[in-house]
């Protein structure tokens, strides 16, 4: 057993996957206008941590990384509670999950983000894009005068 | 910097087009991109693919290797195709992907019980509980604002410039960290070196203070020596307590065993452990109070 045993490159290149997963969830946090994905990048961030922690503690051959990582977990498991129950109630308040709709707490000089100008309110027609239509076809329907004024009434 | 990239051009590349490619994957400002491009999606593959690459050969046998590969380009595609979904419910299963490719480096990384923990907390209860609120919240058709992400091109770059920093960190300083070895038993009866004396000395009051500290515990026989002759010289004339000695790895303890683990969250980490407990108590009361009631209308 030598002296000095340094960082294997496998745990130096899941150090990096953990970054990796880390820098993922900010952007994601950053970047996206949904709220459930807002608190889903913020559990990214916190797996990047979680996995950077048991690294650490496999490379000073402790258990305190693992230890760590619980708490992690059990922090996660109450943030994503909580999370959940505000995003329902902003939900309910608003009928949005727009980030944007929240701007109260700005600071006064910063202006307000425009607000959405093209597809601001949802748009179900772009939705089914792809389904293909059906065309009529077949022979029409013999029309009974009598009947048709009876059924349209 | 340079003298980096030009050690690690692979590396460096794929950061690069690993950001263009998250860039260019994100959901943009006009209805045209109601899928992600092909393009982009080739970019960020052959960018995650090149940083993955970029760390060289390891010496490790073949189901190691690619175990390690599946899951970590796995977790990374996950992530990425979770944070540029159009559809929050495609975003919610890529993180269940990533999740369970973040436990499987768990157990590359010797901690199966984290593994098991966390695909029960999160795939059992975390992901489905955002997917009812997913379907709970759902307008008919899609929303225009997750047709349009805020600020790609700020976050991307800054992002990256992070991701770039502690690559050339990991890489250039911690190489040669030096780290603690477990003696074993063999080991110690066997050499009998001067540096050994020396650790056995070291090691002594520490095996003391933690059978002192935890009555109950008794630590094993072996002792954790520190590597470097200096490091020892060092701590040989400054006698600091060592903290949580119960946390260290053993011989009959090693590091991810469960043993070990409940070891250092009962004796070590008791008074967080309990803590942790309040911190669920309260957070549970929260969230009941938080949330919409029944007579309060429906969502």
């Amino acid at each position: 057993m030598n002296s000095s045993t340094p960082m294997t490159p496998e745990e130096l290149r899941t150090l990096m996957v953990a970054a990796g997963l880390f820098i993922l969830g900010a952007i994601g946090f950053i970047t996206r206008r949904n709220l459930i994905l807002l608190v889903l990048s913020a559990e990214l961030m916190l797996h990047g941590v979680s996995l950077s922690l048991v690294t650490f503690g496999r490379i000073h051959q402790t258990a305190e990384g693992q230890a760590f990582t619980i708490f992690v977990l059990t922090v996660a498991a109450c943030e994503a509670g909580l999370a959940l129950s505000l995003v329902l109630s902003l939900y309910r308040q608003v009928h949005s999950l727009d980030i944007r709709l929240w701007t109260e707490l700005r600071e006064p000089d910063v202006q307000q983000p425009p607000s959405d100008d093209s597809g601001d309110s949802s748009s179900p027609e772009s939705a089914y894009v792809g389904i293909p239509r059906l065309t009529p076809a077949g022979i029409a329907p013999r029309a009974v005068p009598g009947e048709a004024s009876t059924t349209r009434a | 910097m340079n003298h980096w990239i030009q050690q690690h051009p692979l590396t460096f590349a794929g950061l690069l087009l690993w950001a263009i490619g998250i860039i260019l994957l994100m959901p943009a400002r006009n209805g045209a991109s109601k899928r992600p491009s092909p393009v982009a999606l080739g970019l960020t593959g052959a960018g995650l693919a090149a940083f993955l690459a970029g760390f060289g050969r390891t010496d490790a046998a073949l189901v190691p290797e690619l175990l390690f590969w599946i899951f970590s380009v796995g977790a990374l595609a996950g992530g990425v195709l979770m944070i540029t979904a159009r559809n929050p419910v495609y975003g919610a299963l890529w993180f269940a992907v990533t999740t369970l490719c973040t436990c499987g480096l768990f157990l590359t990384q010797s901690a199966p019980f984290l593994a098991a923990a966390t695909v029960i907390v999160y795939a059992g209860a975390v992901i489905v509980t955002f997917l009812f609120v997913i379907m709970l919240a759902r307008q008919s058709g899609s929303a225009g604002y997750d047709q349009k992400s805020q600020n790609a091109v700020v976050a991307c770059i800054s992002a990256f410039l992070l991701i770039g920093a502690i690559t050339k960190t990991l890489q250039t300083t911690s190489v040669d960290f030096p780290r603690p070895v477990i003696a074993s038993a063999e080991d110690q009866k066997l050499s009998g070196s001067a540096e050994n004396a020396a650790a056995e000395e070291d090691s002594e009051p520490k095996q003391e203070s933690a059978g002192t500290s935890a009555a109950g515990l008794a630590m094993s026989s072996t002792s954790v020596r520190l590597a470097d002759p200096e490091d020892l010289a060092v701590a040989a004339a400054t006698p600091a307590p060592v903290p949580n000695q119960l946390s260290k790895a053993d011989a009959n303890t090693p590091v991810g065993s469960l043993r070990g683990l409940g070891r250092s969250l009962f004796s070590d980490y008791l008074f967080a452990v309990e803590l942790a407990g309040t911190l669920l108590l309260v957070a549970s009361i929260g969230a009941i109070a938080i949330a919409p009631r029944r007579e309060e209308g429906a969502l």
